[in-house]
């Protein structure tokens, strides 16, 4: 494997009461795309503005193509693109000027600045409404010229934090093939809330939550983990103190989650186990709904974070 | 150089786009222009519209055909006043509500009479109610010259008395009541004579160095008093409104991508800092520009009016980045600054004279950041101070933006650092 042009070791971070970030490591290789995969909260913002030298880190180590972060800032920012997760760019120009502004902070003059603008457009597929004013743009294409903004100087390593946030399928579908043709020359970081996304797109993974990396690997290293097993899902109103003692006998059943509303198991087969499971239910309160989930990325990340990624 | 490409970039956003900016410049002038049309270009060639005084002769003797020029017969008042005849008092009424006239003096039959016969002579003055200001000062000047005039013939006042008496008597003159009333005149011509130096009397006018005279020069011209007032208000509302655009620019989130390019919080500070302060300096050349223009106001001491200018750009981009760094969002932004500007054009003189306040708030006018900056603007356009003259007015000037400017750079750092 070539050598990490990302390498993220042991990071940690606190503010004030809430500790963001536990001691999160991972690297990442050129070519490579590796997704950044948890809820809300959970430290994936934290890490992303620690690697852009927004936010200093109170312990580890971040390094960009061996720039450390922390040390030399606008160094390591020099190598880095970034695609926030809000279309940050001027409403009242057009994606030409955008681009153009964009450039110039990172050097870029003349004939290459134009040449470079003209080749990321016809990668985004927006050379031809280019001169437009960009509030007259659709949310799909206003995604895909911040993603330009983030790539016009060829950086080595880019940053997608959640790029299709609120997009339809055909958007969606066009900027992930983007972010593929990206990966081809630079170490890619994705993150995302759609698991679909991260299976379809990412070379390997990390399940982050309460500032931690709980798996890390490639999807099928990933599907491993997650076993044989599914996941059953009994929601209603139950009385939540005495069913894990109650379950203490079925040997093969893990407790993922109690609360007065779910119940959360893994379980080796569903269609053997869920009779036993919805009597001992039953006998705690009320089952009105029954879901059973097939193994997947998603069993993993809810058996590792006791949650739903969207929670 | 990133500190210039950033500032540009914003220089040329609001060029496209000066809708905003257009407006708020236009309210100093908007309202310069409304002054003009309502004085008008004798204001504008620096003198003061004259106090219209009318006079109801009812005497129609020699005596009170004189009663006029006790405002416009001579002396530096007498360009102050214009008189003209009314014929009755239902004719001064209609000018009083029309308000056509400051004041109504009428001269009642008899008014020689009494003079003559050395008995009280009466004038009755009646000040138009619809106004303050010009009826109390034709009030004053009419009390003065009667006063002036009462010394004068009090100087007489005994040998008028020696022959009232003989006449009222109707006893013939003796020799000595001849006698008695030629020593009283000749020793009242004798005080008079004393007075010989009033009849050359001249008033020197001492004026600062460098002051022009005439109104060829515009010392005077009114317009040089209040425009500053103006421009300064407006280039308040106008360092608002840029600061806005930046603190909204912040909200899309374009400030933060902007820290992640390599590029120093320094340098976008100061690219921020440059894009106000530039355009803040270009607003104010522009109205000064429109201000020479259209309302004769010379631009005289252009290195002092540059000091003035840039101090004070650089204080209002200051002021107005360190409120955006502090507020909570934009609203709030904008209600701070709003108030602000209010504040500190109402303390430093925009609205109200700062020479016409209480001594306490005139002191205070003239130590704010607005009211040193207007009153410089002022002494240099009006009286033609030089860049040393005003150096007192340029240093609290720059010494409100300097201190600004490090508040503004303390927040500012702040915000981007946790941006």
């Amino acid at each position: 494997m070539p050598s990490a042009l990302i390498e993220v070791t042991g990071l940690r971070k606190r503010f004030g009461e809430v500790e963001a970030l536990r001691g999160v490591s991972f690297h990442v290789a050129p070519g490579e795309v590796y997704g950044l995969l948890g809820p809300n909260g959970a430290g994936k913002s934290t890490t992303i503005n620690i690697l852009c030298g927004l936010v200093q880190p109170d312990g580890g180590d971040a390094r960009l193509n061996g720039i450390d972060v922390v040390r030399d800032p606008v160094g390591a920012r020099r190598v880095l693109g970034v695609v926030p997760q809000e279309v940050a760019l001027y409403s009242d120009m057009s994606a030409r000027e955008n681009l153009a502004f964009f450039g110039r902070l990172y050097g870029l003059r003349g004939s290459d600045l134009r040449a470079r603008i003209d080749r990321v457009l016809a990668q985004v597929n927006l050379a031809d409404r280019a001169k437009e004013p960009i509030e007259r743009y659709s949310g799909g294409m206003l995604r895909r010229l911040n993603i330009a903004a983030g790539i016009l100087h060829s950086p080595k390593i880019v940053l997608l934090d959640e790029p299709t946030v609120g997009l339809d399928p055909q958007s969606r579908a066009a900027i992930l093939d983007l972010v593929r043709a990206i990966a081809a020359g630079a170490a890619v970081v994705y993150t995302t809330h759609y698991l679909d996304e991260a299976e379809r797109l990412c070379d390997r993974l990390a399940i982050v939550d309460h500032g931690a990396v709980l798996a890390e690997g490639t999807l099928a290293e990933l599907r491993q983990a997650a076993g044989e097993r599914e996941i059953v899902a009994l929601r209603g109103a139950f009385r939540s103190e005495g069913v894990p003692a109650a379950l203490g006998a079925a040997t093969d059943v893990q407790i993922l989650k109690c609360t007065p509303d779910e119940l959360l198991f893994s379980v080796r087969s569903a269609e053997r186990e869920l009779s036993g499971l919805m009597a001992v239910a039953a006998g705690f309160g009320d089952v009105r709904e029954v879901a059973i989930k097939q193994p997947s990325l998603e069993n993993l990340f809810i058996k590792l974070t006791g949650r739903d990624l969207r929670e | 150089m990133a500190a210039f490409i950033i500032a540009w970039h914003h220089l040329a956003r609001i060029a496209r786009s000066p809708g905003l900016i257009l407006i708020l410049l236009a309210i100093p002038v908007t309202l310069a222009g409304i002054e003009y049309a309502a004085f008008g270009p004798t204001v504008a060639s620096g003198k003061l519209p004259p106090i219209k005084v009318i006079v109801l002769d009812e005497d129609k003797t020699l005596a009170s055909a004189l009663v006029p020029q006790m405002f416009t017969g001579g002396g530096p008042m007498k360009d102050m006043f214009e008189t003209s005849p009314v014929a009755d008092r239902a004719a001064a009424r209609d000018l009083f509500q029309k308000n056509d006239a400051s004041a109504l003096v009428v001269v009642p039959k008899g008014f020689q009479e009494a003079l003559l016969a050395g008995n009280r002579a009466e004038l009755q003055f009646a000040p138009n109610p619809l106004q303050t200001y010009s009826p109390a000062v034709a009030s004053a000047v009419l009390e003065m010259t009667t006063m002036i005039g009462n010394g004068l013939l009090g100087q007489a006042a005994g040998p008028l008395r020696r022959i009232n008496a003989v006449r009222t008597a109707g006893q013939p003159l003796t020799s000595d009541d001849v006698a008695e009333i030629s020593r009283g005149f000749f020793e009242a011509g004798q005080r008079l004579n004393g007075l010989n130096a009033v009849a050359s009397l001249k008033v020197t006018a001492i004026r600062p160095t460098g002051e022009k005279a005439g109104p060829e020069g515009s010392p005077k011209a009114f317009f040089a008093f209040i425009f500053p007032g103006l421009v300064i208000f407006g280039v308040m509302f106008i360092s608002q409104s840029l600061a806005l655009r930046l603190m909204r620019d912040r909200v899309r989130g374009v400030e933060r991508r902007l820290g992640m390019t390599p590029i120093s919080p320094a340098a976008r500070i100061a690219g921020s800092f440059l894009f106000m302060a530039s355009g803040l300096i270009a607003i104010l050349a522009l109205l000064l520009a429109v201000g020479a223009v259209v309302f004769r106001i010379e631009p005289r001491n252009p290195p002092a009016l540059l000091a003035l200018a840039a101090g004070f750009a650089l204080f209002a981009s200051a002021l107005h980045l360190t409120i955006i760094a502090i507020a909570r969002d934009e609203r709030s932004a904008s209600f701070i600054g709003s108030g602000l500007v209010m504040l500190l054009s109402l303390l430093g003189g925009t609205f109200f004279p700062a020479e016409s306040m209480p001594p306490f708030l005139r002191a205070v006018a003239f130590v704010t950041p607005n009211g040193a900056a207007q009153q410089g603007f002022v002494d240099v356009l009006a009286h033609g101070r030089t860049l040393v003259e005003a150096s007192a007015r340029i240093f609290t000037t720059w010494g409100w933006a300097l201190a600004t400017m490090t508040v503004a750079l303390a927040a500012t750092y702040r915000k981007a650092g946790r941006a």
